[in-house]
C-alpha cells in the first residue's frame, strides 16, 4: 500500500517537472499567483507568511549585501535590519508582482545609508569570498578565472550607482525591469546605466 | 573585451561570488518578526510622503494641523463663533512654533475653511501688507454684533463695529498714499 502511495507521488513530482519543463508561462504564472497570495497574506498580517518571506529571501538579500560589497558582519546585520523595515513597510505593498524589486529597493536603500554613515571607512570590504579551495589551489590558474577575479576587483572599484545596476542584473539574475524597479529608476535610465557600467569594465580588464 | 565574452563572465562570476550564510541567520531574522503585523500606518506614511515631497517638515505640520482643525469644524457642530479654528491656529503658533510665515501662506485654505463654515467673511488677500499691526487680514461678523479680526501680524482680537470702520478707513488711507 505505501509503495503504491510513493510511486503515486513519485509520479506526481515527475508530472510536475515535466509540466514545468514544457510550459514555462504556465511557470512563471504560478509564481506570479504564489507572490500575490503572499502578498495578501503579508498584508493581513500573517506572521507565516512572514517566515515564508524570510526563507525565500534571506539568502539573496545576504549576498546582494556581500556583492555590493558589505563584508561579513555588515551584510548580516543588513538583512536583519531589511527585514525589520520590511514589517515595518508592509502597509506600502500594493502589488504582488513587485515584491522582489520592493525588497531590493528597501535593501539597496538600506545600503547605501550604511555607506553614507559610515563615510571615510574603505567603501569594499577587504573580505573576499569564499571561492571553492579547488580553483584557488591550482598554482596554474586558467585564464578565464583570472579574468574573473579581475572583473570581481574591476566591479569592486565601479561607482556605487553601477555597481549596483550590474550586480542586479547579472549577480542577482533580476530582469531589466525588476533591477530598474529595485534600483528605483526608469527601465531607460536602468539600461542606460548598465551599459556604462559594461563599458568601463570592458576597459578596465582588457 | 566583447561584450558578449564579458557578459559571459558576468554570469560566471554569479557563481564565484557567493558563499553559504550562517545558518542561524534565518532564525535570527524571523525572531524579529512583530507579534502583529500592521498593515497600515497612516500617521507615519503620510509624514514620510511629505518628507519625500521635500516639504518643509513645519510646513507639513502646519499643513497637517490645520487640515485636522478644518475637517474637525467642517464635520463638527456648526453654529460656533468661528474663533475656534482661530483659537487652535493660536495654540499651534504658540506651541509647535511653525513658522508664521507657513501660516500666513495658508491663510488662504483657513479663510476657505470660516466661508464653509457659514461666516459672512471678508478677506482682504495677498495685496495686504504683511507684517503691519493694523492692517486686517481678515473679518467676520460675530452673533452679538461685534467683528472678529484677523491681524496681519497674526493678532486675533474681537472689535466693535466703529472700530473696524476706523480700520478699513485707515487701510483706505494707507493704499491711497501709496
Amino acid at each position: 500500500m505505501s509503495k503504491k502511495v510513493k510511486f503515486t507521488e513519485q509520479a506526481a513530482e515527475l508530472a510536475h517537472l515535466i509540466n514545468v519543463q514544457q510550459n514555462p508561462d504556465r511557470n512563471h504564472e504560478n509564481e506570479e499567483q504564489k507572490q500575490d497570495l503572499l502578498v495578501s497574506r503579508l498584508r493581513s498580517g500573517d506572521r507565516a507568511a512572514a517566515a515564508e518571506l524570510v526563507d525565500s529571501y534571506y539568502q539573496q538579500i545576504y549576498l546582494y549585501m556581500r556583492r555590493l560589497g558589505h563584508n561579513h558582519q555588515a551584510s548580516e546585520d543588513l538583512t536583519q535590519e531589511i527585514f525589520l523595515q520590511t514589517w515595518n513597510r508592509i502597509g506600502q505593498l500594493q502589488d504582488g508582482k513587485a515584491l522582489k524589486s520592493w525588497l531590493y529597493r528597501i535593501a539597496g536603500n538600506a545600503s547605501r545609508l550604511y555607506w553614507r554613515r559610515n563615510k571615510g571607512k574603505k567603501a569594499i570590504s577587504i573580505e573576499g569570498f569564499d571561492v571553492p579551495v579547488s580553483s584557488t589551489a591550482n598554482s596554474d590558474k586558467s585564464e578565464d578565472e583570472e579574468q574573473l577575479e579581475k572583473l570581481e576587483e574591476a566591479i569592486a572599484r565601479l561607482p556605487m550607482k553601477m555597481r549596483q545596476a550590474v550586480v542586479l542584473h547579472y549577480l542577482q539574475n533580476l530582469t531589466i525591469v525588476e533591477a530598474a524597479e529595485a534600483a528605483g529608476v526608469r527601465k531607460g535610465t536602468f539600461k542606460s546605466r548598465l551599459s556604462r557600467a559594461l563599458k568601463v569594465l570592458r576597459e578596465d580588464i582588457i | 573585451m566583447e561584450k558578449e565574452k564579458l557578459e559571459k563572465l558576468l554570469n560566471k562570476l554569479s557563481e564565484r561570488m557567493t558563499e553559504s550564510v550562517r545558518p542561524g541567520l534565518t532564525e535570527d531574522v524571523k525572531r524579529q518578526i512583530p507579534q502583529q503585523l500592521r498593515a497600515h500606518r497612516m500617521g507615519m506614511n503620510t509624514i514620510r510622503i511629505m518628507i519625500d515631497l521635500r516639504v518643509s517638515r513645519l510646513a507639513a505640520a502646519a499643513v497637517i494641523i490645520i487640515t485636522i482643525i478644518l475637517g474637525a469644524n467642517f464635520f463638527g457642530p456648526k453654529g460656533s463663533t468661528g474663533g475656534d479654528i482661530v483659537e487652535a491656529i493660536e495654540y499651534s503658533l504658540a506651541r509647535e512654533n511653525i513658522g508664521r510665515s507657513d501660516m500666513l501662506t495658508n491663510m488662504a485654505v483657513i479663510y476657505e475653511g470660516l466661508l464653509k463654515e457659514g461666516k459672512d467673511i471678508v478677506y482682504y488677500g495677498d495685496s495686504t501688507n504683511r507684517g503691519d499691526g493694523f492692517t486686517m487680514l481678515m473679518h467676520w461678523k460675530l452673533p452679538n454684533g461685534k467683528y472678529r479680526v484677523i491681524f496681519s501680524d497674526l493678532r486675533i482680537t474681537t472689535v466693535s463695529p466703529d472700530m473696524l470702520i476706523m480700520l478699513q478707513a485707515q487701510m483706505l488711507q494707507d493704499k491711497t498714499k501709496k
